[in-house]
């Protein structure tokens, strides 16, 4: 059961690295603080980079969704930082 | 006494004026260089006439064209 | 408008920057920056804000490329030799980046076209290599209310200041008139390394980016100078002048007006 409403989703299926995680932060960039993002990723270097790339940005990961087509889904939440406009 | 010119702090002799500063510093345009001191400009006919202090932070600050052609 | 994928790509290390981000990227995109000078200055802080995306860019330059320009002119290639400059120069750009609009303007900036010409610029940057051009450039800046990077290169110096409308002195605060002519060498005389063009048409191009994107502190109110052969970097502070001919309280300069020309004896 989820806790979260998920506000907006972005796909970043359709790039590669760097752009992964750039197209990721640009869609939460967009958001509202404390408001929810699905992003939608591919199996290996992006699931391995993207999330870590986010929680260093200081967000929230709420959940990693396997969607078992090679594809997750991660569930973030946004957070502020006081350096961010 | 102590002067701070253009960054460096060195001794030099009291009653020094402007003029003489320009003259020991080697300033290339002497006619045509702006001068601050402890941060106002001083006009440019003044220059002999303008006495030094301890302590005066002295900047000297010149026309440079170029660049395009 | 949302950012292409591609956008994404090209600027990704801009965007990465928390202090760009995506929001930054298209205040550069939708920015017009004009640039006085396709030459030393000039061509260095141009191809750096084509990269950058800046979404209009005008160069002003009356003159073609010479075979003497290209030790420094990184814009320009040999085989451009005897071209105008500014299409040159509007062709390197567009080759770096394709999405952004160069307009040219290939004629000397006079007292009777300047205002015009600053009117739809945000940033005016200015890489003329003579004084007359570069008091006007100022009392245009400042009688239109423009920011604008004045800088200068010689030998192996080169110096640089940013002045923003209301908020700090402005070029004639510092030097007042323009020295006769030949009184100061010019670089054409003197000589320059070329570097010294990138360095500080970089600079210039950096405050150009910092203005659009409104971060961190300008060079206003100070006088940056740059010496190659002691490797120094100076800050000069520049006291506001409240008796300038120009930004001062009771101004005698109310419209741009131009010096004569000193004709550059080679």
């Amino acid at each position: 059961m989820a806790d979260y409403t998920i506000d907006e989703t972005v796909d970043i299926t359709d790039v590669v690295c760097p752009v992964t995680f750039v197209k990721a932060k640009v869609a939460l960039e967009e958001l509202e603080d404390g408001q929810v993002l699905s992003i939608r990723l591919n199996d290996g270097e992006p699931v391995q980079n993207v999330p870590r790339s986010i929680k260093e940005e200081g967000h929230q990961i709420l959940k990693l969704i396997d969607n078992g087509d090679g594809t997750y889904n991660l569930v973030v939440k946004r957070i502020t930082l006081e350096d961010q406009t | 006494m102590k002067l701070t010119v253009t960054g460096n702090v060195k001794e030099y002799a009291d009653g020094l004026t402007v003029a003489k500063l320009i003259e020991l510093e080697k300033v290339e345009t002497p006619l045509y260089v702006t001068v601050s001191i402890n941060d106002e400009f001083i006009a440019s006919g003044t220059f002999e006439e303008t006495v030094l202090h301890e302590g005066d932070i002295v900047e000297f600050l010149y026309f440079m064209g170029g660049g395009q052609r | 408008m949302a950012l292409s994928n591609e956008q994404l790509e090209r600027y990704s290390r801009h965007i990465i920057l928390s202090e760009v981000g995506a929001k930054g990227q298209k205040k550069i995109l939708d920015s017009k920056v004009l640039i006085i000078g396709a030459g030393g200055l000039g061509a260095p802080a141009a191809l750096y804000l084509a990269a950058a995306g800046v979404g209009t860019i005008g160069i002003a330059d009356a003159d073609e490329v010479d075979l003497s320009n290209l030790q420094r002119q990184v814009i320009h290639t040999t085989p451009d030799v005897g071209k105008a400059k500014v299409l040159s120069a509007q062709e390197t750009m567009n080759a770096i980046n394709p999405q952004i609009t160069v307009n040219t303007y290939r004629q000397f900036v006079d007292a009777s076209n300047i205002m015009d010409l600053i009117a739809d610029y945000d940033f005016i940057l200015d890489g003329t290599d003579n004084f007359p051009a570069k008091f006007l450039i100022n009392d245009a800046c400042v009688l239109a209310k423009k920011p604008f990077s004045h800088a200068g290169i010689i030998r192996f110096k080169g110096q640089l200041m940013t002045y923003v409308p209301d908020k700090g002195p402005c070029y004639r605060c510092v030097f007042r008139e323009p020295p006769p002519p030949d009184a100061v060498p010019t670089c054409r005389q003197a000589g320059v390394i070329g570097a010294m063009g990138g360095v500080i048409g970089s600079l210039q191009a950096m405050e150009a980016i910092k203005y659009i994107i409104g971060k961190g502190d300008l060079l206003t109110g100070y006088l940056l100078t740059y010496d190659a052969l002691k490797m120094d970097f100076r800050k000069v502070k520049l006291p506001k002048v409240s008796n300038c001919a120009v930004c001062g309280d009771s101004p005698s300069i109310l419209k741009p007006f131009d010096y004569e020309q000193a004709v550059c004896k080679v």
